[in-house]
Order: structure tokens, then sequence, then C-alpha cells
């Protein structure tokens, strides 16, 4: 049928074709994806070059010479390993926690006969659409010892104190990060676990294995590539997350690899040091990136063969359906429900206390952001034209990248995808990093233009792989149908490629805007005057004032959730890309 | 006939020439008379001034617009400047005063890298870091103006705090113990009397690893108080905060029971809603920070930037800053409206310290000894 649809496309496509227009196709067929793939290639090198040459610059009276002394500053600091310690304890942790949680949120879903199944599926991805650092204020204001919203509420009802909350701190730090990052491993991990063949577990379960036995030595290992990639992915994010340690950890003077180099680049700043704090942690991130495509190559993990079967759904006892339940409303009321009632609260009061007082209720703090704060105003539309255009231009980049890999025909395709990847692997900081030394001496310096490069080349391998992920699930022969009936190579993109991928496009799209929405790591060292965003903005005004950082979290989380719903109607989940 | 057409095609030329001149002569008229209307023009002593001042208002408006970045004015003072800086000089709503509220850290960072890319894009910056202002002048990357307003600044030159020709402070602040009345009763009245105040971990600290500010008051704290004091204040575990507005925030919600380096401005904002911080002048002395406006050498708009140096330094400007900030005044002979909060400097006992002596390598070695103490 399809391949009927594309025949007929291709014969009334080819009867418009001109020779003109055929040898324009033909340039364009090599050259775009080519394009993409240059692109992409030329937004990593450029900060990853410069952040080596800038690490091994050292001045003195006779000028710049080159040098090791500021990777010998490092390595002999005890910062250095204060930071790398510290970061390692949270993102190792935040990755494994994630890992499980994500891994048992998903198996709720897709092999249980839990009831509302179909919420949970929706309400477990809202915290991916949620600011991280948005997350991290509002427990401050929820759980903070002395001042938050429950122990107060705790101590009003019960007489109960709850100074021991941990919520500064390291162990704040991984309980926000776990909260706002399970999404990530959930999504990696839901679709093969519906689509995994039964047949090896009840296998197992026909020898006796046990439950436990079973999912530890069948399903888990076969989900293993799923669960890596979620939770390195998890790692990678965590470890370069500037936000969260920013608003939890910092106060209490724990030192984190983000803080650690943005600390550098303040005055009096260091920025040979902070580079070379960047090669180091680029260097770790994308040996793990390796390590871990090494792994997976190695070994077969089939979870989907050729025939026919159906995913069996667990039918739990009562207690057993409880548990479920119970998780699943833990998790939603931790990493949505809880978070969005406390910045309502702030955000609605004119003075926090750490107390709700609704006979006060003011829309003041709205007013101000919105209205009377051009600095929050020029945030607002700054994101949203980084958001609008850089998905636009990323998911385009992304389009061309995915074609050259999975429909081109170029044998470096294996290396050109594991390069294109990399950013993955860098944490935003650290590119931040890479673009500022690149672009200090441009005029793209302070510019909105370097932080929409900064965020395209960061995260358009997100969007090239929700793009990949559909691509490869077409069979290239409708495409060569059109060809065959005389369509030229735009023409088979206009009317059967681009159609098809579709949803996995807006998929994309939506991805990359939700993510450019809420970005602080690349940014907070690349703004300038008038070029702050709204994660910008957030961090300046929670230094000034928690009802207009709340009013403005509340607005961003608007923006956000719009654009969720926007994701779900568009019938393109990432579950299903 | 031709003469006629000759005739004719003369009084053309001429009615035209005449129209182009009366219009001419009306708008040049029109905006002396707007400028002269001006009430800074007004006000000036002599023809000479009103001719300075009128020609830097032209330029101003030529250049349309201001930035400046500072490290302490919030929003609402802000606008209140802008609007009365406006009607000094009678510019139109349209002229743009751009302002940015940064941490004195990031804003030095800003400047050194505007510089280092030769984009500048602020005209002003307003910074309490008495060692980086210095720097700044003599690597020459301040613009010189006299002020007419520096006349009034007598003492603040005598004293060190500014230099003449480059800068005087609009403003000053300390940093003092603070606490919520409601939740705490201190009758301290010295620096040492914080410690053992509170139970470990509900007192803050400036964080003197990331501030200038900080850096530069310990730097002062430490000419009085000796390493003891500090490892004890260590010793009460308390958290390290960058700005003054999140140290009052954290007395006013119960996080904090005692801050040790809390502005008395914020006091009075936050009282001002229905707080009740009070603080503490402690015996030993507190270190002046002032709060001084440089015009980079490459400012945009040069006009534009000398004229609010003279309106900020003006009795007008020190009003407004006062009584929104509740700062201290530098100017010879001013009356503070806000005596409790922003007391006359020359009623503070002051911690005396040589900035000039003090350089960036200098701090480096001042937070090395910092975290040594404190150790984050």
């Amino acid at each position: 049928m399809a391949h009927d649809k594309a025949k007929s496309a291709g014969v009334r496509i080819a009867q418009m074709t001109s020779p003109a227009s055929a040898a324009l196709g033909r340039f364009a067929q090599r050259g775009l994806p080519l394009s993409g793939v240059v692109i992409g290639i030329l937004l990593i090198i450029g900060p990853f070059c410069a952040t080596i040459v800038r690490s091994m610059l050292a001045w003195d009276a006779s000028g710049p010479h080159v040098s090791l002394s500021n990777f010998v500053g490092i390595l002999t600091s005890p910062h250095f390993y204060q930071a790398a310690g510290n970061t390692l304890i949270c993102s190792a942790s935040a990755a494994l926690l994630s890992t499980g949680l994500g891994f048992a949120l998903a198996w709720i879903v897709s092999r249980t006969d839990v009831p509302g199944r179909g919420w949970f599926e929706i309400l477990n991805l809202v915290p991916f659409f949620l600011s991280p650092y948005v997350g991290a204020i509002s427990w401050l204001y929820l759980a903070a010892p002395h001042s938050g919203i429950l122990p107060n509420l705790v101590k009003d009802a019960f007489g109960i104190t709850l100074d021991f909350l941990p919520v500064y701190g390291l162990p704040g730090v991984i309980g926000v990060l776990t909260l706002f990052y399970t999404p990530y491993v959930y999504l990696f991990v839901v679709a093969p676990l519906r689509q995994m063949d039964a047949a090896l577990e009840d296998a197992a379960r026909v020898h006796g294995a046990t439950f436990w036995f079973t999912l530890r030595h069948i399903t888990i290992p076969l989900l293993m590539p799923a669960l890596l990639s979620g939770a390195l992915i998890v790692f990678v994010t965590s470890a370069g997350l500037f936000d969260i340690p920013l608003a939890l950890a910092s106060p209490k003077g724990i030192r984190t690899m983000p803080t650690e180099v943005y600390g550098l680049v303040q005055f009096p700043s260091d920025l040979g040091r902070a580079a070379a704090f960047g090669v180091i942690v680029m260097t770790a991130t994308v040996a793990l990136a390796i390590l871990q495509r090494r792994y997976l190559s190695r070994r077969r993990f089939d979870t989907v063969s050729g025939k026919g079967y159906r995913p069996r759904i667990v039918a739990l006892r009562a207690g057993g359906r409880s548990a479920a339940v119970l998780v699943e409303l833990i998790y939603i009321t931790l990493g949505v429900v809880l978070p969005v009632v406390a910045i309502l609260m702030v955000s609605l009061s004119g003075l926090w206390t750490g107390r709700f007082n609704p006979a006060a209720l003011t829309l003041k703090n709205f007013d101000y952001v919105l209205f009377n704060y051009s600095l929050t105003q020029q945030a607002i539309w700054n994101s949203l034209a980084l958001a609008l255009v850089g998905a636009t231009i990323g998911v385009a980049i992304s389009f061309l990248q995915a074609y050259y890999i999975h429909r081109g025909t170029s044998r470096w395709r294996g290396l050109i995808d594991g390069i294109l990847s990399v950013p993955l692997g860098i944490p935003g900081i650290i590119l931040g990093l890479g673009y500022l030394i690149l672009a200090i001496r441009t005029p793209l310096y302070s510019t909105l233009t370097i932080i929409l490069i900064a965020y395209i080349a960061r995260f358009f391998p997100m969007a090239t792989r929700t793009i990949s992920s559909m691509l490869l699930a077409i069979n290239p022969e409708l495409e060569q149908s059109a060809r065959a009936n005389g369509a030229s190579w735009l023409q088979t993109m206009r009317y059967i490629l681009l159609p098809l991928l579709l949803p996995a496009i807006i998929a994309a799209w939506l991805l990359l805007f939700v993510i450019f929405i809420r970005e602080l790591g690349a940014t907070i060292l690349l703004y300038a005057q008038g070029t702050e965003t709204i994660s910008v903005a957030l961090v300046l005004l929670s230094e000034r004032s928690a009802g207009y950082v709340a009013a403005l979290a509340v607005i961003q989380l608007v923006m956000l959730l719009a654009a969720f719903v926007l994701f779900r109607m568009t019938r393109a989940s990432l579950v299903q890309s | 006939m031709t003469n006629t057409m000759t005739t004719l095609r003369r009084s053309l030329v001429l009615s035209v020439a005449s129209a182009v001149a009366v219009t001419c002569a009306l708008t040049w008229t029109s905006r002396a008379a707007f400028a002269q209307e001006a009430p800074a023009i007004a006000a000036a002593a002599t023809a000479e001034e009103k001719a300075r001042v009128g020609k830097l208002i032209d330029d101003a408006k030529k250049e349309g617009e201001l930035v400046y970045w500072d490290t302490v004015i919030q929003p609402e003072t802000h606008d209140a400047l802008a609007a009365a800086f406006r009607k000094a000089y009678g510019l139109a709503a349209a002229f743009k005063v751009t302002y940015n509220l940064q941490g004195t850290a990031a804003l030095a960072t800003r400047v050194e890298q505007e510089l280092a890319a030769g984009k500048v894009t602020m005209d002003i910056a307003s910074v309490a870091s008495l060692p980086w202002m210095y720097e700044r002048v003599q690597k020459g990357d301040v613009a010189q103006y006299a002020s007419p307003a520096y006349a009034k600044y007598t003492k603040a030159f005598e004293n060190g705090l500014g230099v003449d020709g480059y800068f005087a402070f609009n403003g000053a602040y300390i940093f003092v113990p603070m606490w919520n009345a409601q939740k705490l009763d201190f009758k301290g009245k010295s620096w040492k009397d914080v410690i053992g105040a509170v139970p470990e971990g509900r007192i803050s600290v400036g964080d003197a690893g990331k501030s200038l500010t900080y850096l530069a008051t310990y730097h002062g704290h430490a000419q009085v108080l000796d390493d003891a004091f500090f490892k004890a204040l260590a010793g009460m575990k308390p958290s390290f905060l960058m700005r003054s507005e999140q140290i009052a925030q954290r007395l006013v919600t119960g996080e904090d029971l005692m801050a040790f380096s809390a502005m008395p401005t914020r006091a009075y904002q936050n009282n001002q809603k229905g707080a009740q911080l009070k603080f503490l002048l402690p015996e030993e002395g507190v270190v002046l920070l002032p709060q001084s406006m440089i015009i980079l050498a490459k400012a945009p708009h040069p006009a534009a930037a000398r004229l609010w140096i003279d309106f900020v330094l003006s009795e007008q400007g020190q009003d407004i800053i006062v009584k929104g900030e509740a700062m201290m005044s530098g100017r010879d002979g001013y009356k503070s409206p806000l005596p409790d909060y922003a007391p006359g400097i020359d009623t503070l006992k002051l911690v005396k310290v040589d900035w000039k002596g003090v350089s960036t390598e200098m701090l480096k070695d001042i937070r090395g000894a910092w975290a040594k103490i404190f150790a984050p």
C-alpha cells in the first residue's frame, strides 16, 4: 500500500521534474546531508580546540607561551579533588537512583496491570519538562530544615522539629537530581520493556525461577543497553549541572565541578585553569561514553524477535498493586505536586516567611516580573526566541545528520555518528566555557547568537537520535520507489520522507524547545547585558527575592507545561519515538 | 515672459529658503528653550556650567541611552533614579537607562571580559571594591572626568575613598551582625559576642571565596579580629552566602538566626514589609565599603555617563539612594534621612584599611587565608 502511494507520488512528481531541478536534486542529495554533518562537527571542534589551546597557554612578562602549568595547578589543588569527588558522588548516586526508579516506573506502567497506568504514563514524564533549578529552589521552600513549608507544618501540627532534613548539601543535590532525571531513564527503558518478547521470561518461570531471579538474570540484562544509556545520560548531565549545586551545595561551602569552573571564570578569573579543568572533565566523560559504546557493541541484546509475541502483563497481587500505586504516587507527589504547590505559594506571598498566609495573597510578584522589571521581560523574550529559532535550526541540522548516517553511503558513517554524539558527554558549562574562549575576541561575544550556537552544539545529538529512531523504522524502499519512478531527491524528501518523519521531527523540535527554555549551564558564562534568559534571571532573582523568583518560575513552568501538552497532542511522544 | 518666469523662480526659491530658515530657527530656538528649561541647566551657577551641561545634554540625546551596572541598588531605587535623572536633564521618556544588578565579582568579571574583547557595552560600573577601582584607574581603563559634584566630596578624597577626577563614592555600606528579633533576643555589643550566640548551622557568613566585597570586609576585619576569632566562627558551621538580599531573606524565614555579615540596607527594606530585623554596630568598628562609580574609558555613551555621575552625586540623587537603599552618603554635610539604618559616616567607628595598598594578587592571597580558616 505504502509502495503504491510512493509509486503514484513518484509518477505525479516526475511529470513536474525538469533537467535543472534534477541536477539541483543530485547536488542537494549529496551536499545537504553532508553540510549538516560538517556544521555539527564544526560546532563541536570549535569550542573543543579553543578549550584545549587555552588550557595549554600561560602568560608571563614576555607574553603567552605553551605550558602545562594550568594542569599542574589544577591537579595539585585539593579543591580539584574535593570538587571532582563531590561531583562523582552526586552524579553516580543520581545515576544509580534514577536508573532504579526509572526502571521501576517503566516496569509498572508497561508490564503490570496497575490501575491508572495511562495517567501514570503521562505524569511520570512531567518532571522531564520542569526546570531542575526550579525543582531545587522549590525543594528549598519545601524542606529547608528551619524554614521549609513541610517542617513548619509538622512543627505546627505535632510540635516535632525536622531540622535534620538534609536538603542543603550532597543528599539534597542527589535527591533533586534523582527526582528530575528519573524520566530520562524511564524514557530509555519503557519502549524496550514494552517490545520485549516475554518468551525468555516465561522459560525462566517454567523452570522454577522466582520473580526476582527472572528480573535479575533475564529482564535487566536484556534491558542493559537502555539502562546504561539512560544511566550515562543522567551521570553526564548531573556532572555538568550548575544550577542544583549552586542552590543546594554552595551555601554549605561544598565544591562541585561546575561551580568550581564558574568560580574560576569569575574575577580574579583564571581562564587557563578553568580550561584545564574543562579538558580533564571532557576527557573523562568522552572516555566514559566510548567505554559504554564498546561494552554494548560486544554483546547481543535482542529483545524483539521475528516471531509473533505479546508482551506479558504481570497480574499483580493486591499487595503488589498497592505498592506499585504507592511508588507512583510518591514519585509524582515529590517530583511534580509538591514543587509546583511550593512555588505557587511563594509566588503569591508578598514577604515569604516560610509559612503560607492565605489572607495575604498578592499578585505583586507577577506584576513585577511581567510588567515592571525590564530584565525579566527581556529574559522571557530571549528564551522564547532562543527556543523557537534554536529548536528549528537544531532540528534541521539533526535531520540532515540523521539522513547522512542512516541513508548515506560513506564508510565513515559509524565514526561520524560517534563524533556527532560527543556533545552528549560534554557538560553544558564546559561547552559554554569553550564558546566563551572562542568568541571573546570576536563580534559574537556577548550576543544572543553565541548562546544560540552553544545551545545547538550542546543538544543537537538529542534531536538527531529522536529523528534517527524513526528514520530507522522507515523502510528505504519507499524512497527508492519514488526515485525509481522519477522523483528527484528533494521531491522524495518533500513528499515521502518528511511527511513520514513529521511526528519525530515535531517531537525533536519540542524536545529542543523545552531544553532551551530551561537551559542554564551553557548560558551562565555566555550571557551579557540584554541577553539574559529566564534561567539566568531565575539565578539573579533567587539572590534577591523569593517571591520574584517563584513568580518567574511559575511563568517558566507554564511555558514548559504548554510544550508538554503540545508534545502529547502531536501523538509523537518520546515513548513512541 | 522670461523675466516674469525668472522673478517667479526667484520668489519660489526665496520662499522655500525662508521657510527652511524659519523652520531651522524655530527648531533651534525650541531645542535651546527646551534645553534651557531643564532644571539642571537652570540650577547651574555659571554661564560656563550652563553651556557645559547643555552640551552634555545635547550629546546625551544623540547617544540615546545609558548603560550602568551596579552591585547594590535595587530595581525600584533605580527606577526612581532614572525618572528623576531624565527630568533633571530634560531627557525624553524614550531615553533609555539600562541597568543591571550583579554581584561584585560578576561585575568585575564582565568589565575585564569586555575590555579584553575590546567590546565595551557598559558606560558605568558601580562597585564597592576600592582595590579593583584603583587598579582600573592605574591601567587607564577609567575615563577622566572632573565632575563639579566632586567639590562636595572633599572628605571622601581626603580619606582615600575616591580619586579626584575619576571617582567618588555614591553611597557606602557596611556588613554587620544581624538577627531576626522575632526569633532571637540578642544583646551583644561586639563581634565576639556573635560566637556561640546561636546553635551551629544557624548562622550565615558572606562567601569571601566568591565575593569581592566580603573578601574586602574580611581583610578589614582581620585588622581588629584575630585568627582564633575566625576559627571559632568557622566552628559554628555557617552557611556561605553571596548576596546580602539572600542573607536577609534567610533571617526573615528563620532558616538562619544570625547573620555575621549583613547589610543594614536589607534590614531597612525587609522591615518596610513587616520583618523585624535588627543589627549591631560592633564596638571594635566596622569596615566601610564605598560604592563608587567609574566611567569606562571606552564607554559607548560618555556624555550620558557624565550626566549620570553628576546627578547621582547631587543632593537629589543622594536623597533617592539613601531613602531607597539606606546607604551612607559621602557628600559633605549631608544629613541622613534614615539615621537608624544609614547613620552619618562620621558617627561610625571605622576600621582603617589601606585600600591603595591592596592589589589583585594580594586579594588572591587574602582569599586563600580565608579559605584556609573556613575551608568551604
